[in-house]
């Protein structure tokens, strides 16, 4: 006979166990058919999306969408989509993704081969920087939601003021800070912010420099820094900006947000950030209302101006849904000419096809679409590798180094590329 | 002795200073989010309960801490209950390798969580216990345990022998000796493990944010460091979820005191 | 059923429990470590001696070593010193030494999350009580590279002071008035005091508690992931984060898994040779 605590210890054991497994999501089995939406909260004035699930519930009676969030940080929701998609079945069926995921998931088995539900001619209705990235294999996995560039944001007043053009060259935008701070005398203005946080922003910042000395972070065979001396000046560059004072040192811990408002608060010259800025910018109270520009981004001596990147979300559904038809159609709506126009006038988005940017009624609302269509097909989509992410959270280390002043351009170059190597072996097959 | 008094007096406004930044972060929880951001004053004009409202109603907190309790309260009944039985099969019974065992668990109360993460992340995967409390549970009772035995092992040793030949005497066997003389004896040391345990438990982190995924399956520590903010970091709602987070902490440490200080004291001092 | 079965029985759940959750894993990470795996993409192959022929030259792995040494020997140091100092200051109380004892473990017992919450709040530029008390200087602690480590440790120290103060309080309260009084008829006083008296007691517990801190501080891993993350730039990346960013972002299971192996061959080393000492201290006292 086991003693008495032993024996209740036991028996509160079986009964935690009983609770624990009944602890676990048990999704509902009778009712109407219910889809889960999973996605993260869309910035801007208003969220189009609810609006947008009911048009589709009242199409599609017995259908129930749910709609769940998604944590604003993209690193977490990518932590949040692998711990739940290698799991086995995960509690979704279509997915929001960051464009750069798409490759890992779809080399996963962790989403759907929409090449059989998704005709050509509505895979060409959008932009083919958006589907380049979805594509895995000659197959289409993932369907472009809205569409990102990086772009230049300056304050047109304060370049008119003094006579100035928008930058075509970084050495220019420098010349134009500095006459600008020089004239204006206020301690306050900023010259040129941008993001330079160790995360996912933070890369993209660094790939754009890249693209604008001319060179690229993996050439085609996957090798890591084809060119290192342009990949070098680049870096350094960046690190100027700090060290000159043309950028205040706090960008390397800047983020989309924490840059975005100095500026809207009329605190700098120049930001580099995304269209959906543009909404907030032009909101009744803003500071910086009808005094905000937009330009590509400048180039540095090897490269073109504009090389912005490319990105925006995009839509999967999960191979492993209950009703992959009916989250197909739920995806095929959403992403649809309807819906696009809905969400580019609800929020701080932009369509990811290009027939819309030429769409009248959209251009009433935001004469500054037109001059969007061009910086998007300019623009360069991130390496297109399932490995991305391993990638990049791998490098985002050494550039952040350099950018805080404890590492050397060819010191962080040098590590990063030992480092992308070795990831590299492990990856071969 | 009014020196006595004066420099007691001393001391504890010390202390109390030393544990300013807990009562700043209370202070902070009560402070309206006007006045946050930048600090221009030590006290708030005015105090505020929107925080706590917020935490309560529109977080994952009272979730989280529901997990939590279940979870931690599990792992430690599971730890000690287990515990007590090992404890004293090593302290009073003929097990052979007896002292490599114990060895072994002196030993394995320095494994790095670090290191056996990932085997448990895969483990649990395989089981499917991902997202479970159960995962947690056998998790934290199992780093818990070696701890526990060792401590229990020395407190049952320390009762006299003389007792258990007593009873032994009357007639009665091992397991009833053990359930109705030493463990009553040992109860305080129970008590001392399982607070130990307890606050193991409440307190752990790497193996809960590694395997839950889900929102509704985190414990309070994730949910605190996982704390949504869409713009701007939320730090009076924070602040209101880290004093939540902190209740049983604190009142295991007011009301428990000496039980918590004996396993303390117990636990380093027993070589 | 003769003792000895019972006692296995009694041992068995316990031993089972920790056979396939602690033992078995520790044997399993070593395992791991010998092989690239990456389970998002089904990648399972032998590697050898790979990762660590890779680690030896990794300047991530060095730089976080390095850290991870920086954090242990300062906090430690700085632990039992300020705990020794706390003790003695403790040690002549008579009123409220509940309360006392109370607010000391406070800052033990508190999460570890909620303490890096805790300070990232104090150390906010903008919103933070350092800066204010500082008169409003705008001062980086969490952002400036050089600053960042020196913050952390600060973080830590006030966290496990408490352990070791109560240990050597404990200790001091056992410690005669009489040893002290002779002391004093001796003619020696104060730090003569110290030395001869209170030093010579007090030492193996401090021992004791630079043991368990040591092997903590080498583990540590809650509060530089949750207050910095190990930034910036990698300033408070301790193994143990480098082993948890390998593991979980860039999904690398076996090579996290030498990161890992590593931390423990460390730990279980430093365990060994402090236990070492202390039998000795103990066999020549």
């Amino acid at each position: 006979m086991a003693p008495r605590p032993a024996r209740a210890a036991a028996a509160l054991v079986v009964l935690l166990v009983l609770l624990a497994a009944g602890c676990r999501e048990r999704p509902s089995s009778a009712g109407p058919v219910t889809l889960v939406f999973k996605h993260a909260k869309i910035l801007g004035p208003a969220d189009p999306v609810p609006g947008l699930l009911r048009r589709f519930e009242a199409e599609h009676p017995g259908v129930r969408v749910v709609s769940e969030a998604l944590t604003w940080s993209s690193d977490e929701q990518h932590q949040f989509y692998v711990i739940n998609l290698e799991g086995g079945s995960p509690p979704f069926d279509v997915m929001m993704l960051d464009v750069i995921w798409v490759p890992e998931f779809a080399r996963a088995g962790w989403i759907l081969d929409l090449t059989p539900f998704v005709p050509a001619a509505e895979r060409d209705a959008h932009f083919a920087s958006a589907i380049e990235p979805a594509m895995q294999d000659g197959r289409l996995w993932a369907l472009p939601w809205f569409m990102n560039v990086g772009l230049l944001y300056y304050r047109k007043d304060l370049l008119a003021k003094y006579g100035l053009a928008p930058p075509r060259t970084y050495d220019e935008l420098i010349r134009q800070v500095r006459l600008i701070q020089a004239g204006e005398r206020d301690r306050r203005l900023d010259g040129y912010l941008w993001q330079g946080k160790q995360y996912e922003g933070g890369m993209v910042n660094v790939l754009e420099a890249l693209w604008a000395n001319g060179t690229r972070l993996l050439d085609d065979a996957g090798r890591p820094f084809p060119e290192p001396e342009r990949a070098r000046e680049s870096l350094a560059f960046l690190r100027d900006l700090i060290v000159s004072g043309v950028s205040p040192a706090w960008v390397t811990a800047g983020d989309e947000e924490l840059t975005r408002r100095p500026f809207g608060d009329g605190r700098a010259i120049f930001l580099r950030s995304w269209p959906y800025a543009l909404d907030l910018f032009e909101l009744p109270d803003s500071r910086v209302r009808g005094r905000v520009g937009v330009a590509p981004l400048p180039s540095l001596p090897h490269g073109a101006v504009g090389a912005g990147s490319t990105g925006g979300a995009h839509l999967a559904v999960s191979a492993r849904s209950r009703h992959p038809a009916l989250a197909v159609e739920l995806m095929r709506f959403l992403t649809g000419e309807a819906a696009q126009r809905a969400m580019t006038e609800g929020a701080a988005l932009r369509p990811s096809r290009p027939a819309l940017f030429a769409d009248p009624g959209l251009i009433a609302r935001d004469p500054t679409l037109p001059a969007l269509l061009p910086l998007i097909r300019a623009g360069h989509p991130r390496p297109v590798t399932p490995y991305y992410l391993m990638l990049s959270t791998t490098l985002q280390p050494e550039f952040s180094a350099v950018l805080v002043g404890r590492k050397s351009p060819e010191r962080a170059i040098r590590d990063g590329a030992a480092q992308v190597e070795h990831l590299q072996q492990a990856l071969a097959r | 002795m009014r020196t006595g008094r004066l420099r007691d007096g001393i001391v504890l406004a010390a202390l109390v200073l030393y544990a300013m930044p807990f009562f700043w972060q209370a202070l902070t929880s009560v402070r309206p989010d006007a006045e946050l951001l930048p600090l221009s004053h030590l006290l708030p004009s005015r105090l505020t309960a929107v925080h706590y409202d917020a935490v309560l109603r529109q977080s994952l907190m009272p979730r989280a801490l529901l997990n939590s309790l279940g979870i931690a309260l599990s792992s430690t009944v599971l730890a000690v209950g287990l515990g007590a039985l090992a404890g004293y099969a090593l302290a009073r019974l003929p097990v052979p390798g007896r002292g490599v065992i114990l060895l072994g668990m002196i030993a394995a109360t320095a494994f790095p969580q670090i290191a056996t993460v990932s085997p448990l992340y895969l483990l649990m995967r395989a089981l499917g216990l991902r997202d479970t409390w159960l995962a947690l549970i056998l998790a934290n009772a199992s780093f818990a345990l070696p701890l526990v035995i060792w401590l229990l092992a020395g407190f049952i040793r320390e009762v006299p022998r003389a007792l258990e030949e007593a009873a032994a005497v009357d007639g009665a066997g091992r397991l009833a000796t053990l359930r109705f003389v030493v463990l009553p004896l040992v109860a305080p040391g129970m008590a001392s493990a399982a607070l130990l345990a307890f606050l193991f438990s409440w307190n752990e982190f790497l193996f809960a944010y590694t395997f839950t995924a889900t929102e509704a399956s985190r414990t309070v520590p994730v949910a605190l460091a996982l704390f949504p903010g869409v713009f701007e970091v939320p730090w009076g709602d924070i602040a209101a979820a880290s004093l939540l987070a902190s209740l049983p902490p604190i009142l295991i440490v007011v009301g428990f005191q000496r039980y918590l200080v004996r396993g303390l004291l117990a636990g380093a001092l027993r070589e | 059923m003769s003792d000895r079965r019972l006692g296995w029985l009694l041992l068995a759940p316990a031993l089972a429990l920790l056979g396939g959750l602690t033992v078995y894993p520790a044997i399993w990470v070593i395992w791991l470590s010998l092989h690239y795996r990456i389970p998002v993409f089904s990648i399972s192959r032998w590697a050898g001696l790979a990762h660590y022929a890779f680690l030896a030259v990794d300047p991530r792995f060095w730089s976080a070593a390095g850290v991870t040494a920086v954090f242990t020997v300062a906090s430690v140091a700085l632990e039992c010193g300020l705990g020794l100092a706390m003790a003695l200051g403790l040690r002549a109380q008579r009123h409220g030494r509940r309360a006392a004892v109370a607010l000391l473990l406070l800052a033990w017992a508190l999460p570890s999350v909620v303490t890096a919450k805790m300070f990232e709040w104090l150390y906010h530029p903008a919103g933070g009580l350092v800066n204010f008390l500082l008169g409003g200087r705008p001062v980086n602690w969490l952002g400036d590279p050089a600053l960042a480590l020196p913050s952390l440790i600060a973080a830590d120290v006030w966290r496990t002071t408490p352990f070791v103060a109560l240990l050597c309080y404990a200790r001091l309260l056992t410690i005669p008035a009489e040893l002290y009084e002779a002391a004093e008829v001796d003619g020696a006083a104060g730090v003569q005091a110290f030395a001869r008296i209170t030093w010579p007691l007090v030492r193996p517990i401090l021992l004791v508690a630079l043991l368990f801190r040591t092997l903590d501080a080498l583990r540590a891993f809650d509060l530089m992931f949750v207050l910095t993350g190990g930034g910036p730039a990698g300033t408070t990346e301790t193994l143990t984060v480098y082993a948890y960013r390998a593991l979980f972002q860039t999904l690398q299971v076996g090579f996290g898994s030498a990161i890992g192996v590593v931390v423990f061959a460390l730990v279980m080393v430093v365990a060994v040779a402090y236990l070492r000492l202390i039998h000795r201290q103990e066999a020549s006292a």
